[in-house]
């Protein structure tokens, strides 16, 4: 890594954020940009992918190279990019309909890929882009949105067992009103080889101001990475949702392609000669 | 926090951050066309910029810890001066601006108060009851402005226009 | 009488070993000197389904099948009822079949064919290790008259550590195939090869259109895989490390269009490759791809449709959804290889264009010309390399989506000094920043017309033959242009004036080389193989034909086939 004396401010664009005021995910650009000057990373080495959503505008807020996809993209875009381009920094960041619902299946198979990059979802279990409907982490109860009067009726998507049983080699859960954390997690998740997954609790002020109250609901219980899976499958067990910390890390060698020895173009022909 | 050194990084880490928030707080409310409150918040990044050029002078000369962001010792999750970013809200007065700040200044007060009261170190303990003291005007000062200001009817957050779906 | 084609079926099930023979004698054929292609025809079974291989061989080049077959051999009749009309005989062609099997299916025994039993089945018991493949292959050998030295040469790599004895049973199969063809009369004889005068290659469509796109300077590919299309794919995964490159298998079409999509954000030339469903899926992307001007290729092997429709066989039916299958205003370019050999030379084309415009380029294959095997001249060396236009030196600001000219912007690429920007799908200004503008959204829609409209394509937009002072003018597109060709061919030798245009570039539709190209023609007929005329349409949409306009379509599985076009042509 490139060691830059660099500021936290260097990493953001002039562009201001949409985001309602109050909303978690400004402290998310905060610390992705605080982690980023602590680990001395040039912005022209780093790149940012989102899909669609409130946290998915989050690349045009910062100085990076940035990718803002289409609704539940980013992680394909993100991995085609790193495979291409080993030496950058990826990151891929959206929220939990973008990640989980839209694009459940790439989340699933990232997990799996292990692609070396940082998966941050900023998780408000609601869709605030299009006003408020119910997510995959929305309770199955939640009457809050017009199109679900009675409440989802599905069960809350579980984002850490998901990315343990996938084979996610990084996994941690933050708040953001717990910044410094948010920044501690992403400084490890860059750090470590492989796909981390870095869920945020991130409230919606406009749509579910009652989130507000998570700040009495988290616990920083995750106090030390698991490097058995099975242990870590018997903590989510007992997991309320609101555990921070790091939860699991393992040294799964990242899904990397492999060139051989380069040839010339003009030889790839001679297979097909008579 | 042992050293007057690390008192100083917590002092200069503490306006900082405040003023920083204090800064994408008023971007939030100058996106959403609070003019009111965003030159609230900018005048108050600003004080925090004043007194974060003071720590600053306080530890020139000294070999000041380089602490990673989540290594500072503070008594909550974010320093003691940084405003809660939930408290924003796109319609707030400058009531609750004041408020807010009001809340973080008394915060750092306490903080400060706390470290002049207890710690072991004396020179910490002197340095630590100054900055309370400069915190306990700031305090006194925005007490003074939010008089000004008295608390709007209740229903200052209404908005007889739904919210807008964007993407 | 001296031929100078032949056209064979061979028909089989259950482990016959029908493509294998059928690859066998196009591969003994071409060290013979002969060009040819396969095509296949397959059942629905992942083993042992009924199967058909269709050789067509000649003294002079050939990429499409002729009207019918002059021999059909059927190792057994399985099912034969469901692809017999897939496989046309010629009035008095050779139907060899096997009594082992039983009697002549209804459907065959009709008054034109000449039916010969020979007993493949109890030929083969005679011999230690004989197989059916093996007496068929000598049989048909001996009635084009093709060197046994060419067959035994090829059976021998097959066999390759199979051991001597395998070896003596194949060749003593394919004597005593020679030995039954005594008594077959009637088949004119296949003229000697031309001397070779340059190095020949034996390459399907499929693989063609993986090489082009390597040589347009591809070294990334996401896919997932689907009929009939997963062959490119199948050929890029070793042939790309070769080269520096590689492939990721996906989940879903859906990540391999945007992994393509992130891969050439990074600066690597990019391509996927896909069929019908799996397009459909892409079309999103394929939005995000122009409006972000990331530069990506999508091979897409037509197969018929809609749905899951018939993913073994061929038709030209994602027309329409390659040229209007994207949400919003988005011009892109759509292009269609028009034979088995220029899949290659489409494909690299392709990856020049998508490149050079840092646009999305959809590429119409299909499965007639992606799975055929050909045998062509060696391809001459190509000079499309894709280039991106890439900023030397950064000013700032950095106007990623810059006003110019030509609507080409300098592209920077992560890793770039100064050149930070975030592409976006959301419509934006010149810098990248979302934008609900009016001003940007007109400027930025304006700009990515004009690139993709104001491009010069060069002659390669498409092929123009016959009579300058044609009468008859036949538009087709893609596949269908080797069925036109030679039907435009046998029109003028027979005295007719007409010309061939056949369309490399189906959008941006070249008005003006098109027009041109239809200058003096007083009856224009547009060909192609779908139920709803897509091309014509299309052309419609942007174009007037000059003069009388007929169109002649048909849907699939049956591919084009020279006669019925001759018979539109001479207004039968």
């Amino acid at each position: 890594m490139d060691a830059v004396a660099s500021k936290p401010q260097d990493y953001k664009s002039e562009l201001k954020p949409v985001w309602c005021p109050g909303c978690g995910d400004f402290s998310v650009l905060a610390a992705i940009t605080r982690a980023l000057a602590e680990l001395g990373l040039e912005q022209r080495n780093v790149a940012l992918v989102s899909g669609i959503g409130c946290s998915s505008r989050l690349p045009a807020y910062t100085s990076l190279y940035g990718f803002h996809a289409v609704h539940g993209r980013a992680l394909p875009v993100a991995s085609g990019l790193k495979l291409a381009r080993p030496e950058l920094t990826v990151l891929a960041a959206g929220g939990d309909g973008d990640g989980f619902s839209i694009g459940g299946n790439h989340f699933v198979h990232a997990c799996r890929r292990n692609v070396d990059m940082t998966y941050i979802i900023m998780d408000n279990s609601v869709y605030g882009m299009t006003k408020g409907q119910a997510s995959p982490t929305t309770e199955a109860d939640w009457t809050g949105s017009k199109l679900t009067p009675e409440g989802p009726g599905l069960s809350p998507f579980r984002p850490l067992e998901m990315a343990l049983s996938a084979g996610a080699t990084f996994i941690s859960r933050a708040f953001s009103g717990d910044p410094l954390e948010v920044t501690r997690q992403i400084c490890a998740g860059i750090a470590h080889e492989g796909f981390s997954f870095i869920h945020v609790l991130s409230p919606c002020v406009t749509y579910r101001p009652e989130q507000k109250g998570w700040r009495e609901f988290v616990h920083a219980d995750f106090t030390e990475p698991y490097t058995d899976r099975r242990e870590a499958f018997l903590r989510l067990l007992d997991d309320d949702g609101f555990t921070t910390g790091i939860l699991y890390k393992s040294q799964t060698p990242p899904f990397q392609t492999r060139p051989k020895p380069v040839e010339p173009v003009s030889v790839l022909g001679d297979q097909f000669a008579i | 926090m042992e050293t007057v050194e690390e008192f100083i990084a917590h002092a200069i880490a503490l306006e900082e951050d405040s003023a920083v928030r204090f800064d994408d707080m008023a971007d939030a409310l100058d996106v959403h066309n609070n003019h009111e409150v965003k030159d609230l918040f900018l005048k108050m990044a600003h004080y925090s910029r004043l007194h974060l050029a003071e720590a600053r002078k306080l530890g020139e000369g000294l070999t000041l810890p380089d602490l990673k962001p989540w290594e500072f010792k503070w008594p909550d999750a974010e320093p003691p001066e940084t405003p809660d970013q939930d408290a924003t809200h796109y319609l707030m007065t400058p009531h609750h601006a004041l408020a807010m700040a009001l809340d973080s200044e008394k915060r750092a007060q306490v903080y400060y108060a706390g470290l002049a009261n207890g710690h072991d170190n004396a020179r910490i303990r002197e340095l630590a009851a100054e900055f309370a003291e400069e915190e306990a005007e700031h305090v006194a000062m925005l007490e003074a402005m939010l008089a000004k200001y008295p608390a709007p009817p209740v229903d200052w957050d209404e908005d007889m226009d739904p919210p807008i779906a964007v993407d | 009488m001296i031929r100078s084609t032949v056209s064979i079926a061979l028909t089989g099930s259950g482990g016959a070993g029908v493509m294998t023979a059928g690859q066998m004698l196009l591969d003994a054929a071409a060290q013979a000197g002969y060009y040819g292609l396969m095509g296949r025809t397959l059942g629905p079974q992942i083993r042992g389904g009924e199967s058909a291989a269709m050789i067509r061989l000649s003294n002079r080049p050939v990429q499409g099948l002729d009207d019918g077959h002059d021999i059909l051999l059927a190792f057994d009749w399985g099912n034969i009822d469901r692809f017999i009309k897939e496989l046309p005989l010629v009035p008095g062609g050779i139907v060899i079949a096997d009594p082992h099997h039983g009697q002549v299916p209804a459907v065959m025994d009709q008054d034109h064919h000449r039916i010969v039993n020979i007993p493949l089945h109890d030929l083969a018991k005679t011999i230690p290790g004989g197989r059916v493949n093996m007496i068929g292959l000598g049989l048909i050998a001996e009635l084009i008259g093709l060197d046994h030295a060419h067959l035994l040469d090829r059976v021998a790599k097959q066999l390759t550590g199979k051991g001597e004895q395998a070896l003596a049973a194949s060749k003593a199969g394919l004597d005593a195939g020679a030995e039954a063809a005594a008594g077959i009369t009637g088949l004119d004889p296949l003229a000697e090869p031309q001397p070779r005068t340059g190095d020949r290659w034996s390459i399907t469509g499929n693989d063609a259109a993986g090489l082009g796109a390597i040589q347009g300077g591809v070294r990334f590919c996401a896919a997932y895989p689907i009929t009939p299309a997963t062959d490119i794919l199948e050929w890029l995964a070793p042939n790309l490390p070769r080269v520096g490159g590689s492939l990721v298998q996906c989940e879903d079409e859906l990540a391999s269009i945007n992994m393509i999509i992130g891969s050439s954000f990074g600066g690597v030339p990019s391509v996927t490759a896909t069929s019908g469903p799996g397009l459909a899926l892409m079309t999103e992307s394929l939005g995000l791809a122009v409006a972000s001007e990331t530069p990506v290729v999508v091979i897409n092997v037509q197969r018929g449709g809609p749905s899951t429709g018939i993913p073994t066989k061929s038709e030209q039916v994602d027309l329409n959804i390659a040229v209007n299958g994207l949400h919003g205003d988005a011009p892109h370019v759509v292009t269609a290889p028009l034979s088995i050999g220029d899949c290659l030379f489409t494909t690299q084309w392709s990856v020049h264009l998508a490149e050079a415009m840092q646009t999305a380029v959809i590429v119409l294959s299909d499965q007639v010309i992606g799975q055929s095997r050909a045998i062509i001249d060696k391809p001459a060396d190509l000079a499309f390399v894709g280039k991106r236009l890439v900023p030397e030196r950064i000013e700032a600001p950095y106007r990623r989506y810059a006003i110019t000219a030509d609507g080409l912007s300098p592209m920077a690429l992560p890793g770039q000094e100064g050149g930070m920007y975030t592409a976006d799908g959301l419509e934006h200004n010149e810098t990248g920043h979302p934008s609900t503008q009016i001003e940007h959204h007109q400027e930025q829609l304006d700009k990515r017309r004009r690139k993709v409209e104001g491009f010069d394509y060069g002659d390669h937009w498409g092929v123009v033959e016959g009579d300058d002072d044609a009468d008859i003018a036949v538009v087709t597109w893609g596949s269908s242009a080797e069925p036109a060709r030679e039907a435009v061919q046998r029109a003028r030798t027979q005295g007719f004036k007409v010309r061939l245009v056949a369309a490399r570039l189906i959008a941006p539709v070249p008005v003006a080389r098109l027009t041109a190209a239809l200058d003096g023609v007083s009856r224009v007929l547009v060909v192609e193989q779908n139920h709803g005329g897509q091309y014509f349409r299309h052309l419609r949409a942007h174009m007037d034909l000059p003069g009388k306009v007929e169109t002649y379509h048909r849907p699939g599985p049956f591919t084009l086939r020279p006669r019925e076009i001759l018979q539109r042509i001479l207004g039968q």
